[in-house]
């Protein structure tokens, strides 16, 4: 008996070690600040979530390097004379688990990704029902001519029916765990292997992939790494072979460094600061309880012209950063270019501004931050609420990691919050529709909008903008949506986030604006 | 009268000891230097880093005797991301890192010796549970303890009032954490004391049981725990900056000197190391002397030692 345990541990520590000499020639291992919250990719509407599972999952249409739509599991697509659009699927893919993909998963993906429960369900908003017509072609019928729908849905990532209902999954889950936030089942070049919150998440490629391989990846490793000293420090020593990202202050020493490189960009998220425009009192510091101020939207413009966002680019981002005065960045599609103007910076006007608001001696609130989720995203708040201070209100600053933020803002624990956008679309339509129409869950509108912002004039104008085909009148009501927020001080953006990721030599890798980390790109040389 | 105060002060084994031990002396001219710097950082500080008005982000990390490149402001030892001077923000720091050690031991001591006392005099079912008490959780880690604690009181005070709670429920968490020495060492000491003879006498003569305890055994324990509370305010004050350094602690709006380590430790690759250095430098010169102090302490108040 004790011989057969010693002989088994020989073999499997032989194994093991066979494992590991065949892995290290091509296990690529990256690390982030942000550890994806899920692996169930209709739960949580963010990028970490959504950039690591576009590895596993796939969707209908997908992004190419140049951030164009192609097919993916859809191979062709054409509109249904201004109804909707019809998509041929693909034949003879497989999910990871060997069953076979057809068009009832992509209605029973649609049926999840548009639930309540689900964080995508804006994404669908447009859709009035989608019809399977045989097992790979499917119809997705709209509300309105919408032309740009296949562009919107490069991250609607289709999951498997039976996989999912057998697993007791068929709705996706925010907070709460269930098989498919901690198991995937995808027809992606990848699939799950390991999977341990907030330690470390292990892929290897999926060999019945329908693709054409283009990376020379057999293992790949994630790790989460909070600090950012620590995760320089791991790319330096060897430990990993990519980190996202760089801390801005560590971008110029690393670029002398021999061994690594820094690969950047301008991403497509816009920073901005949220107000609580429905509640009716402040929650946090000495006023809590007393009328909720930012209501007025002369305390908002306040807000605006006292953060000196020039101060913050020169000093805390190491002028990485580009000012922002819209929801979206100039290089998104629809941005309006003749308001680009952000509030000027000006105590004085601000402390007017609350004068005349009736708070000439300012107010207390509380202002939540993350403190793992953008570049340096506690230093900013931490300057913003000294800015604020300065002209007179208070901000008691809370920092706290995205697993517990999202929940927070979603509970409207806040008086004023800390936002990064970064529109999936590619377009000034998708911040509209998330982060500034009216909350509305059976519409499916607003689903990001903590603050419940609502202003009529862009609420009737959002259908007309995604039926709207001719460019240019499309364009002018973009243009009129971004001065309505402009105006209503809305939201307070700041500025557009730069995307600095750092890899070794050795390492071969695309970086689009979305920051996402595709590994079917990637050869480690 | 009071001359002879003084000569007999000058002339004890205690303070000769003192002037004899050079480590003693020199480890109390910095604890000394260190909690002047703090009692009076309002005077000697520049500005006051725990208010925000005074900020000027553009001040942000200048190097040490450098002028700022964008405001030309100069700065002893540098400014963090922020634009707080390092030093003023070091003397703040030092002054919340103090204060918190020494309510946090101070509370662990009153704890500890009543705990202590109670356990080693009436004993029965309420000094062994008391003990076991004491026993279970010195199988925890005192940091694992403190940071237990301080999730568990920050849950329960309301969220307006967090901030301002968020001191005293430091304290309460590293007190907490520390009162299990006290305790421990207080009761064996009282165990011994309570057979001695004027114990018996008082009790004869019908004194009440706590006034036993306080007026005759306390006096008798109290050269033991006041080597354990210098060692302790050590402790504390490391447990502290560990916090702080963990983000669990104090505010980030008002740096301690582990918050500023913290913060610090995120500039090391680009080459801003003072943002991490002098107040790493200061922990160090405070811990390590108040820890000498108490080991001298411990020798000089050891009657075998002499």
């Amino acid at each position: 008996m004790k011989s057969t345990i010693t002989l088994s541990l020989c073999i499997a520590a032989l194994t093991a070690n066979l494992a590991v000499g065949a892995a290290n020639a091509e296990t690529f291992r990256w690390a982030s600040s942000t550890d994806p919250q899920t692996m169930d990719p209709h739960a949580v509407n963010s990028s970490p979530v959504l950039g690591f599972l576009n590895n596993v999952y796939e969707g209908l249409v997908r992004r190419d390097q140049a951030m164009a739509i192609e097919g993916a599991l859809a191979q062709s697509w054409e509109p249904l004379d201004d109804k909707g659009w019809r998509f041929h699927l693909r034949k003879g893919v497989k999910f990871h688990d060997g069953s076979d993909f057809t068009a009832e998963d992509v209605l029973f993906s649609y049926q999840r990704a548009s639930s309540e429960a689900a964080d995508t369900s804006s994404w669908f908003s447009p859709i009035s029902e989608v019809r399977i017509v045989d097992d790979h072609t499917i119809d997705f019928l709209t509300k309105a001519p919408n032309p740009i729908f296949p562009d919107s849905i490069a991250n609607f990532m289709i999951m498997d029916k039976g996989w999912s209902e057998a697993n007791n999954a068929a709705l996706p889950s925010k907070e709460v765990e269930n098989h498919a936030t901690l198991n995937t089942n995808g027809t992606g070049a990848f699939k799950l292997v390991d999977r341990q919150p907030g330690l470390k998440t292990v892929l290897e490629p999926h060999d019945g992939w329908w693709g054409e391989k283009q990376h020379n990846i057999t293992r790949a490793e994630f790790t989460p790494i909070q600090n950012p000293a620590t995760s320089v420090a791991a790319l330096l020593s060897g430990d990993v072979d990519m980190i996202n990202p760089v801390p801005i202050q560590d971008a110029a020493r690393l670029k002398e460094r021999d061994g690594v490189k820094v690969i950047d960009g301008i991403e497509a998220r816009v920073i901005m600061l949220g107000f609580p425009h429905g509640a009716d009192a402040l929650k946090y510091g000495a006023d809590a309880g007393k009328p909720n101020p930012f209501k007025d939207q002369r305390v908002r413009a306040a807000v605006s012209h006292a953060v000196n966002v020039d101060a913050i680019l020169k000093t805390i981002m190491r002028g990485a950063a580009q000012p922002a005065s819209q929801l979206v960045s100039p290089a998104m599609r629809g941005y309006s270019a003749s308001l680009s103007e952000r509030p000027a910076y000006d105590p004085e006007l601000a402390r007017k501004l609350l004068a005349e608001a009736g708070y000439p001696d300012g107010f207390s609130f509380g202002l939540k931050c993350p403190n793992d989720r953008y570049l340096n995203d506690e230093a900013v708040c931490q300057a913003i609420a000294a800015m604020l201070s300065q002209v007179g209100i208070k901000a008691e600053l809370e920092a706290m990691p995205v697993r517990t933020y999202w929940p927070e803002l979603r509970a409207d624990n806040f008086d004023m919050y800390l936002l990064g956008w970064s529109p999936g679309t590619f377009d000034a339509e998708h911040p509209l529709r998330f982060l500034a129409s009216t909350p509305n869950k059976e519409k499916k509108l607003g689903s990001w909008n903590f603050g419940d912002f609502s202003n009529i004039a862009i609420d009737s104008m959002l259908p007309n903008i995604q039926s709207e085909i001719d460019d240019g009148k499309r364009q002018m009501m973009l243009d009129h949506s971004a001065k309505v927020l402009q105006d209503e001080n809305a939201y307070v953006p700041l500025y557009v986030q730069p995307l600095v990721w750092g890899a070794r030599d050795n390492i071969d890798l695309t970086q689009r604006p979305d920051n996402f980390v595709i590994l079917r790109w990637i050869n480690v040389n | 009268m009071i001359k002879s105060t003084i000569t007999r002060t000058l002339d004890s084994d205690f303070l000769w000891s003192f002037r004899r031990s050079k480590l003693a002396m020199g480890s109390f001219v910095v604890v000394f230097l260190l909690l002047a710097g703090a009692l009076f950082s309002p005077f000697i500080a520049t500005h006051n880093p725990y208010d925000m008005t005074t900020l000027n982000l553009m001040n942000g990390f200048s190097a040490p005797m450098e002028p700022n490149a964008f405001t030309g402001d100069q700065f002893w030892l540098g400014s963090d991301g922020q634009g707080r001077d390092i030093f003023s923000t070091i003397l703040y720091g030092l002054r919340l890192s103090l204060f918190v050690g020494f309510m946090a031991v101070a509370f662990a001591l009153v704890l500890g010796v009543s705990m202590g006392l109670i356990a080693g005099y009436v004993g029965g079912w309420i000094g062994a549970t008391i003990m076991r008490i004491a026993d279970v959780q010195l199988t925890f880690p005192a940091i694992l303890v403190a940071m237990l604690i301080f999730g568990i009181a920050k849950g329960i005070t309301p969220v307006d009032m967090r901030e301002e709670m968020a001191i005293w429920v430091l304290i309460l968490a590293i007190g907490l954490s520390d009162w299990v020495q006290f305790a421990r060492v207080v009761r064996g000491a009282t165990l011994v004391e309570k057979n001695k003879e004027y114990v018996q006498a008082a009790r004869l003569i019908g004194r009440h049981p706590a006034f036993i305890m306080i007026r005759h055994i306390l006096p008798n324990v109290l050269g033991p725990v006041m080597v354990i509370a210098t060692i302790s305010l050590a402790l504390a004050i490391i447990a502290e900056a560990t916090l702080s350094y963990l983000g669990v602690g104090a505010p980030v709006t008002q740096p301690s000197l582990g918050t500023l380590i913290r913060i610090g430790q995120g500039f090391l690759f680009s080459g801003e190391w003072w943002i991490l250095l002098f107040p790493a430098l200061t922990l160090l010169a405070l811990a390590l002397s108040v820890n000498l102090l108490g080991d001298w302490l411990r020798d000089a108040l050891n009657p075998r030692l002499r």
